[in-house]
């Protein structure tokens, strides 16, 4: 239980200070844009790259995998941390990644107008109070420069 | 008359041991049983449980998965649980008894009770048998048994998915499984009743598995019984090769006798139960077609399903069933996840047949059905129940303990 209660915390913080970062607009390297959004299907991303794991409906795998529906990850207006957590896995989260056995891979490999239309369609669809804004390609660009958590 | 009493009794006895058996409920508990069987819930809603034993007194024990050990006694003996306690700390897996004593793991360590004969609960603390073993979370569980000999044999899972870098991604390369597996993926032996041992105190029994939730000893040969749970994610580590159903139904859950400086190949292997053939793991140059180097590594003796998710195994003794579950095991499936898209599968207790030699002898039968409680499931959440610990009472009654909703079943064999 206190790990569980370890995480939470820690989940909350991050997507607290999240909220604080500069949105992707106000800095960072120029633009990396390697697809259109429209052209990516963010529902058939999500089914084959995550709900191997988190399930299709979002929910988990108890005591393996955590629930990605009302999680503050994905609620957070700003999309930097659920972006580096896709980019580079749950071992961006160190210790805090402890309440669950099982590791999340990166998904690196995807590009940024891939990850930027599965974080989109992640937060559209699992949120609890879904943020108004799309997730951009220079936001994921923003997030892939960056080497740990922002 | 004096030849007729034998026959006499053959016939009546089997009457008056049904005639001791408690009540069955009405719905089985929810349960779906091969004809002639009965069920009983026991209790209900306790903490998520794991392995579980019977004393020969009937009492249960069964370990939590978060915290502490559940004593159950049937006082008035009608099958249901009229107390329950609660003691010690530490969430795990492993639970047995032994000339006197409760052994149970954590995921760290390995301990033991002193019981009092009649008291449910032990008094005092347990001695730590084993101690600070490795713990980096997924596969962590301790699984232990005592072998013929005498000696206690603990399981140090694999916490790895194939060893690939970074492991369970698209593309995960595989690592040199040497160093690794001189800590993890084996079984090692230490004495049961010397306190405060570390893993380097133990002798180095087996290598090259991923992860077994179970071992049991076999009464009729003394040997020790393992089901490895197969690797995940083929299709996710490499899609070009292997589609999203192959996955699902690769690769098999692997039934194996523990036998001193085995090696069953993982990681660099898995074993395709469609094929029958041991196969090259992906993240080492597999791509569903090539077989594994022939002759390194055994083949398991029963290749059970994907995914399904072997839990704890148990011998059956006792003369309650029919002749036919004699001297074979039940094995508790707690249901996959890692076949999604397509539907959920496990969620079952199966019987295995073992012939007189004690080895396993014919098909394996599903025995106790129905815990997800529906016919399909996309996802472990829909499951109303997962069956993990499983365990045979005094009387040959099967005991099965719930990982979900914290249920206990007894299964009798009334012949309705």
């Amino acid at each position: 239980m206190p790990r569980l209660i370890l995480i939470s915390i820690s989940l909350l913080l991050f997507a607290a200070c999240s909220k604080q970062e500069p949105s992707s607009s106000e800095g960072g390297p120029p633009l990396a844009v390697t697809g259109s959004a429209p052209s990516v299907s963010g529902e058939k991303l999500f089914m084959d790259n995550c709900a191997t794991c988190h399930m299709a409906d979002g929910g988990g795998v108890p005591n393996l995998q955590p629930p990605i529906a009302g999680s503050a990850w994905i609620s957070a207006p700003d999309p930097q941390l659920l972006l580096t957590l896709i980019l580079r896995g749950s071992a961006v989260l160190g210790e805090a990644a402890t309440a669950f056995d099982n590791d999340m891979a990166p998904l690196a490999h995807l590009t940024d107008a891939e990850i930027a239309a599965l974080a989109t369609y992640t937060r559209q669809r699992f949120a609890s109070s879904p943020p108004p804004n799309e997730v951009t390609p220079a936001e994921v660009a923003l997030a892939r420069s960056r080497p740990g958590l922002p | 008359m004096t030849r007729l009493l034998p026959i006499l009794l053959l016939l009546v006895l089997p009457g008056a041991a049904r005639a001791s058996l408690p009540a069955p409920d009405a719905d089985n508990g929810g349960l779906v049983l091969p004809p002639g069987f009965r069920a009983l819930v026991v209790a209900d809603k306790l903490k998520p449980l794991r392995n579980m034993t019977v004393a020969p007194n009937g009492d249960l024990y069964i370990k939590t998965r978060r915290d502490g050990i559940y004593a159950l006694r049937d006082a008035d003996g009608d099958g249901r649980a009229d107390v329950v306690q609660e003691f010690g700390t530490g969430g795990g897996t492993g639970i047995a008894l032994r000339d006197g004593w409760l052994y149970h793991s954590t995921d760290d360590h390995v301990f033991r009770y002193r019981l009092t004969p009649g008291e449910l609960v032990p008094a005092g603390e347990p001695e730590r048998i084993v101690r600070d073993l490795p713990n980096r979370r997924q596969h962590s569980a301790k699984v232990f048994a005592f072998g013929a000999d005498g000696q206690l044999y603990i399981e140090v899972g694999s916490p790895s998915n194939a060893l690939g870098e970074p492991d369970r991604a698209k593309g995960a390369v595989g690592q040199d499984p040497t160093d690794f597996l001189q800590t993890h993926g084996g079984f090692w032996r230490f004495d049961p009743a010397k306190p405060g041992q570390t893993q380097a105190d133990g002798f180095h029994f087996s290598t090259g598995h991923r992860h077994s939730v179970t071992l049991a000893l076999n009464p009729a040969n003394g040997r020790l019984f393992m089901v490895m749970h197969g690797r995940d994610q083929l299709n996710t580590v490499a899609p070009q090769h292997y589609t999203a159903q192959d996955n699902a139904e690769n690769p098999a859950e692997e039934l194996h006798v523990l036998a001193e400086g085995m090696n069953l190949g993982w990681p660099t292997t898995y074993f395709d139960p469609r094929q029958g053939k041991r196969m090259l793991a992906p993240e080492y140059g597999g791509d569903g077609k090539k077989p594994a180097p022939a002759g390194r590594f055994p083949d398991p003796l029963i290749a059970f399903p994907a995914h399904w998710a072997p839990m704890q195994m148990a011998f059956h003794t006792g003369a309650q069933f029919p002749e036919k579950y004699r001297g074979g095991a039940f094995l508790a499936f707690h249901g996959s996840w890692n076949r999604a898209p397509e539907p959920q599968k496990g969620y079952r207790v199966v019987f295995i047949p073992f012939d007189a030699q004690g080895l396993p002898a014919g098909e394996f039968e599903t025995f106790a059905d129905n815990f997800a409680g529906r016919a399909e499931i996309a996802s472990p959440n829909d499951a109303a129940h997962r069956p993990n610990g499983v365990a045979v009472g005094p009387d040959g009654s099967l005991y099965i303990a719930d990982s979900k909703a914290g249920r206990v079943w007894r299964i009798i064999h009334t012949g309705n």
